[in-house]
């Protein structure tokens, strides 16, 4: 019971979500991540060209799909590079939609995403009235921001871990990060 | 689960769960946890006919020490009120010590967990199963435990105040009957023939809870997690219990106008977002549909548009929807959208509460109605509301029963007349714009207050006290009201009758706020006061109207502006500057118009205000600077234009204000302007080169083109085109000086501007090859003309001028030279003669320039005679360079057959080249053949020594150039030509020629012409000339006819001296001699003669 158990969320489960994934699971956080998207995005050859996936085929798979279709460029634009760090994390992207933990506190890394979120929990009735926290932090969707995306997670996490009481804390604790992080913060408590 | 269940299984997991029990009983902390989870996991699933005989020992772990621990005992009650609701008896006390646990998170888990409970013990007792005293008990002790919960939304943990509020939706929604057909559980369920069960009470007692929810939502000193958490539950209670429906819109729009003063930024984003994402899951729940314009309006006032709503609308709702929106645009809504939504404005609205009630009640009863706000109030708006008929009467009525003194007036009395054209558009209009007066422009009303005193202090500050006495009272009625079973229902009946009595109260002050519409909120200290509270200004003040806003602020800044000699002698001259600036730069545009003409009241003393404006302006434009959020967005968007407005204003204002005084330090400022504006925009230039047209300014304005080019080189090509264009000018003398300009920036400026000097000199060297002048060549005529020497002169004066700088435009001005025509090409030569010339004589060793060996490498087709002229040129005053030699040489042994183009060449080429050519040259026109003689025989510069023909050599080979070849007549000519210099040819050089003429194997045909024609000028050649004359009778003279007279005529002309020549004829040769020659001859030879013939 002990700990907090934490779910970081993107749009694709790929690079920011699985970023912070990766670091606050070295840091011995309970942590899951997980996308909002309809389907899982990756750049492709053209920006109207997207590579496209379902949620819940393995990293793996779309690592040697990606493999196949140009190794060269996507070696160059690191995304083979973000694909074998996410295998080596979890098997395959997950639709933050269809997962039934209940999480005490769910990170965002962008507005929609948020917005994806609490659409959802409107959607249906909170059954066990477990209240969750709804955190976003805006993060821009390429390699670099996503590690500072991570490290400025982490920070919050910690923080929140160190709260006795972090329902009573909330508050003060996003503010004190906000003014910190000096990114915009939107958080609301949702129920399970 | 049960049905798992394995009696074998049964018993390892009984001793199992027995050993589990005993350890677990050893242990303490994470381990009992971890044993605890287990043993409810096996005795839930495995082995349920256990419950009641272990249910004890785990509920015994109540009172552990451990948190985590009790919060696993919490978990089990909560799994076994859902599985075995039959042990809800047992439960319920355990469950109710945990809820006033002395740790805060088991007592959330427990509140958690209590209306998990409070479900199932309802679901329970409508199954009536089982005894009813069993149940009776276990509802007591749950009201008891509702109660606990009630209280603590007053708690002072956050999080046990988010638990309690998710408890209380949980019971409002049980308790109150549903009027959809989802198939949840309400309060038609239960059933009625339960003594301790009143479905009446009970309902009342929702509503009573939700009553009090709508108050902690709208209370002051709420958290924003809270609050969410609030609307969140308010929303969801309205989309299952659709009769909330109204209140709950009313309540998110009162917290849309007045959110809690106690958020930070960063929250209010939260909350705003939260109440829109909230907004747009209830609009789309079909309960709402009957609340639709209000929730639509509210989506508008948030900052939605349309079409944003439009499209989260349901489908079937979709167009209906569109057209009321559109419908009821009116630019007052425009103005609310705007005004409470700008994101610094949330803290100064949030407390604007006493305002707005003003017509909330209107706008609560009237649905769609606009409320209207003082600040944003318009004669419009009013209208509108005068032309709906409910608002009127209301108006009159509240007028009638709250602002009727009870006796008339005597100034009413004396004013009065009836209105004419009461109830007409016009009237209506006239009523409108005396409201708006009445509202905007009164004034501050400081004699009002003391009777609006105790209305204004109770509203906001007393507000939230009430809202606490409100949720205590109610908390302790009903706690009461437990403990007398029977007098639950009169408590619950009394406290609606409280609460109604409250809610009148409050209509009556907000009808008492009504009456007094100009009533500011007046600052006072509350007496009432019970905490310490800080003075807020937001609470104390209200917004003042933008217009009047607007009119301050541009006070404001003329008295600073007026302030010129104030603020030197006070030493803030400097200050004031920066002040003037920012202004100017940064507010509306009224006052960037202020600080412009203050400017150009007198340009010269305030220029340096300018040129500051114009950096600050500039700094924004590059976003150096960054305008202040508080600024209207729009300015925002536009600041990119500002810059060049500003700088574009100053310069024409500058040179067209036809200020006399301002007229001679005119040029002064625009160059001031031009040379230190920090960037000089692309309309500028234009403005300068419409400058140039002028007949005033021309001058200035180029020479100012000229410094921007030369003085900031990075945009030199932007500026050079301006001044460029100016060498058609048809005036010459601005013709001249753009001329001279360009070419003075064409040597210093960048590659850039030296690239576009050069496309327009090739473009306007193109221009010669046109048939008709092109239009820019009219000037600012419409009529064309056709072309002239002077029109040609004017396309070719860039190109040329450009050609000592870069020779390379030669081989371009070849190139069209051979596509124009007879006209054109004159004035080409002409121009380029001088140019080339110079550039022949800044090298005179005659080195040719790179440009001419590709010109000769390459000659355009049809520029031969260009070629030819500049070869000319070059050789004019030098010897060709033996480079040139050659190159000639190729050229017309390959491509140019004339040969006049060889002849600037000429000496140059070799004694056999000149010989062959000669027969060509002496056939051109007779002034050409001159001038080719006389660079053969080096009459132009007599220095020169080697000459590659000497005259002699010349004159003998013309007589023998082959008559077929050349016409007798050309050769004579040139002869003549030769015997005309008679410093060159003197008499020795002609006896030498003609010595080697008689020495010919072939009597040249005009040797004897030429040996009369020397012996005319040189009688003292005569005995050379008997010589010949002997010669030739050796070579029997007489058979060749032409040389034969010019024997005789010579022989004539030597008289007697040529006696022995005569006497060497033969007799037959002397018969043909004319008779007064034959009497020169001999006797003796004439005897012998007539002896032969005789013989």
């Amino acid at each position: 019971m002990d700990g907090l158990y934490i779910a970081v969320v993107c749009s694709s489960n790929m690079n920011r979500s699985m970023e912070a994934h990766a670091f606050l699971a070295k840091k011995g956080f309970k942590v899951k991540s997980y996308g909002t998207g309809e389907k899982v995005k990756l750049p492709g050859a053209s920006a109207d060209r997207p590579n496209c996936y379902e949620f819940g085929v393995p990293y793996d798979d779309i690592y040697n799909d990606l493999l196949e279709k140009d190794k060269a460029y996507y070696t160059q634009n690191g995304l083979l590079h973000m694909l074998d760090r996410n295998r080596r994390i979890k098997p395959c992207p997950e639709k933050f939609q269809v997962s039934t933990e209940r999480f005490d506190v769910i990170i965002t890394c962008e507005e929609r995403v948020y917005d994806q979120v609490i659409e959802w929990f409107g959607s249906k009735r909170s059954v066990y009235n477990q209240p969750v926290h709804v955190v976003n932090v805006d993060i821009q969707d390429n390699h670099e921001e996503a590690t500072i995306g991570a490290f400025l997670i982490s920070d919050m996490v910690t923080k929140m871990a160190q709260s006795d009481d972090l329902d009573n804390d909330i508050d003060e604790l996003l503010h004190e990060f906000e003014s910190k992080c000096q990114r915009p913060i939107l958080n609301c408590i949702m129920f399970y | 689960m049960s049905s798992k269940y394995h009696p074998s299984s049964g018993g390892t997991a009984q001793t199992q769960l027995v050993q589990w029990i005993n350890e677990a009983g050893m242990s303490e902390g994470n381990k009992k946890v971890n044993l605890l989870r287990k043993i409810i996991e096996v005795l839930l699933h495995q082995a349920p006919q256990m419950v009641p005989v272990y249910m004890d020992n785990i509920l015994s772990c109540v009172s552990d020490k451990s948190t985590d621990v009790k919060r696993q005992v919490v978990a089990f009650i909560e799994e076994l009120s859902k599985s075995y609701p039959e042990y809800l008896p047992k439960i319920i006390g355990q469950l109710q010590l945990l809820v006033i646990d002395t740790v805060i998170a088991v007592q959330k888990r427990a509140i958690q967990a209590a209306s998990l409970v409070y479900r199932n013990v309802l679901l329970w007792i409508c199954k009536g199963t089982s005894e009813m005293k069993d149940m009776q008990y276990v509802w007591e002790h749950l009201s008891e435990l509702k109660l606990l919960i009630l209280n603590m939304i007053d708690s002072d943990n956050e999080g046990i105040r988010t638990h309690s509020i998710k408890f209380l939706e949980e019971v409002v929604v049980l308790q109150s009957p549903h009027t959809n057909d989802d198939d949840d559980f309400s309060l038609d369920c239960l059933p009625s023939n339960l003594p301790f069960l009143n479905r009446k009470a009970m309902e009342e007692e929702s509503d009573h809870i939700f009553q009090l929810l709508l108050k902690f939502h709208n209370s002051q000193h709420i958290s924003s997690v809270n609050l969410m958490a609030c609307m969140t539950t308010l929303c969801l209670v309205a989309k299952l219990r659709p009769k909330y429906m109204s209140s709950v819109v009313k309540a998110l729009n009162d917290l849309h106008t007045t959110l809690p003063p106690t958020l930070s930024q960063s929250q209010v984003n939260s909350v705003r977002k939260h109440l829109k994402m909230q907004l747009l899951i209830l609009v789309k729940h079909p309960s709402s549909y009957d609340m639709m314009p209000q929730l639509t309006q509210l989506l508008v006032d948030i900052g939605m548009t349309p079409q944003e709503i439009n499209k989260a609308l349901p489908r079937d709702r979709r167009n209906k929807r569109l057209g009321e929106l559109r419908a009821s645009e009116n630019p007052a809504k425009r103005f609310r959208i705007d005004s409470p939504q700008s994101t610094l404005g949330s803290d100064s609205n949030s407390n604007s509460r006493s305002e707005f009630n003003l017509f909330d009640d209107d706008n609560s009863q009237q649905g769609s109605q606009q409320s209207v706000t003082k600040a944003s109030c318009t004669e419009e708006s009013i209208l509108d509301g005068l032309n709906s008929l409910e608002n009127v009467v209301n108006l009159v009525v509240t007028t009638l029963t709250n602002n009727l003194p009870t006796e008339m007036p005597t100034s009413f009395i004396l004013a009065y007349k009836p209105i004419p054209n009461a109830g007409s558009k016009v009237q209506k209009q006239n009523l409108a714009k005396m409201m708006v007066a009445l509202i905007k422009d009164e004034p501050l009303p400081i004699p009002t207050t003391i009777k609006s005193l105790d209305t204004t202090t109770k509203i906001p500050l007393l507000r939230d006290d009430d809202d606490k006495i409100n949720l205590k009272n109610a908390v302790a009625k009903l706690q009461e009201s437990t403990k007398v079973d029977k007098q639950i229902e009169n408590a619950v009946s009394k406290l609606m009758e409280e609460t109604r009595q409250e809610h009148l109260k409050e209509e009556e002050r907000k009808n008492k706020d009504k009456e007094k519409p100009v009533a500011p909120p007046t600052p006072s200290i509350p007496k009432l006061k019970q905490k310490v509270k800080l003075l807020k200004l937001q609470e104390l003040t209200r917004p003042i109207p933008k217009e009047i806003k607007e009119k301050l602020m541009i006070q404001a800044v003329e008295r600073i502006l007026r302030a010129e000699k104030e603020s030197i002698i006070g030493g803030a001259a400097q200050i004031r500057t920066k002040f003037i600036t920012i202004f100017a730069s940064s507010y509306t545009p009224e006052i960037r118009e202020l600080v412009l003409n203050y400017i150009l009241e007198d340009p010269l003393n305030r220029i340096d205000l300018a040129l500051s404006w114009l950096y600050e302006e500039y700094a924004y434009m590059q976003g150096f600077n960054r305008h202040p959020v508080t600024l209207q967005p729009k300015l925002h968007e536009k600041h990119d234009e500002n810059y060049n407005q500003l700088l574009c204003a100053l310069i024409t204002q500058i040179s067209e204000r036809g200020d006399p005084l301002m007229e001679g330090s005119k040029d002064v400022l625009l160059r001031k302007v031009y040379s230190e504006a920090p960037v000089v925009t692309d309309e500028a230039v234009d403005y300068l080169k419409h400058l140039v047209s002028e007949e005033k300014s021309a001058t200035v304005a180029l020479e100012l083109l000229e410094e921007l080019c030369l003085l900031r080189p990075p945009r030199a090509h932007k500026f050079v085109a301006a001044l460029v264009c100016h060498v058609l000018s048809e005036n010459e003398e601005i013709r001249n000086i753009a001329l001279k300009s360009s070419i003075k920036i064409y040597k210093n400026s960048t590659d850039a501007a030296k690239k576009v000097i050069e496309k327009h000199a090739m473009l306007y060297l193109g221009f010669i090859s046109l048939s008709t002048p092109p239009q820019e060549l009219y000037g600012n005529r419409h009529t064309s003309r056709p072309w002239s020497d002077d029109l040609y002169k004017m396309c070719l004066n860039l190109v040329m001028a450009l050609f000592p700088e870069k020779e390379d435009v030669i081989i371009e001005i070849a190139r069209v030279y051979g596509t124009t025509g007879a006209e054109a090409k004159r004035c080409v030569l002409r121009q380029l003669e001088v140019p080339v010339r110079a550039l022949a004589a800044s090298e005179p060793s005659g080195h040719l320039s790179p440009a001419l060996v590709a010109l000769l490498d390459a000659c355009p087709r049809g520029a031969e005679t260009l070629l030819t002229r500049i070869v000319h040129v070059l050789t004019d005053k030098f010897p060709p360079s033996p480079e040139l030699v050659s190159r000639v040489r190729e050229l017309y042994a390959t491509r140019v057959s004339d040969v006049r183009f060889l002849i600037p060449v000429l000496n140059g080429l070799t004694k056999k080249e000149i010989l062959a050519a000669l027969p060509k040259l002496i056939k051109l026109n007779p002034i050409v053949v001159k001038e080719v003689f006389n660079k053969l025989l080096g009459l132009q510069n007599p220095n020169e020594e080697q000459l590659p023909v000497s005259p002699e050599e010349l004159l003998v080979a013309l007589h023998l150039i082959d008559p077929s070849k050349a016409d007798l007549k050309y050769i004579i000519k040139a002869t003549a030509l030769c015997f005309a210099e008679k410093n060159t040819y003197t008499q020795e050089v002609l006896s030498s020629v003609l010595q080697r003429l008689a020495e010919e194997q072939q009597t040249p045909v005009l040797m004897m012409r030429s040996v009369l024609q020397a012996l005319t000028l040189h009688p003292s050649l005569a005995p050379l000339a008997l010589n010949i004359l002997c010669l030739l009778c050796e070579r029997e003279v007489w058979n060749n006819k032409v040389a034969w007279e010019g024997w005789v005529k010579c022989a004539e002309r030597l008289g007697p001296r040529a006696g022995p020549a005569l006497r060497a004829l033969p007799p037959r040769a002397r018969d043909l001699l004319p008779s007064h020659l034959t009497a020169l001859c001999p006797v003796s030879i004439l005897v012998v003669n007539i002896d032969n013939r005789w013989r």
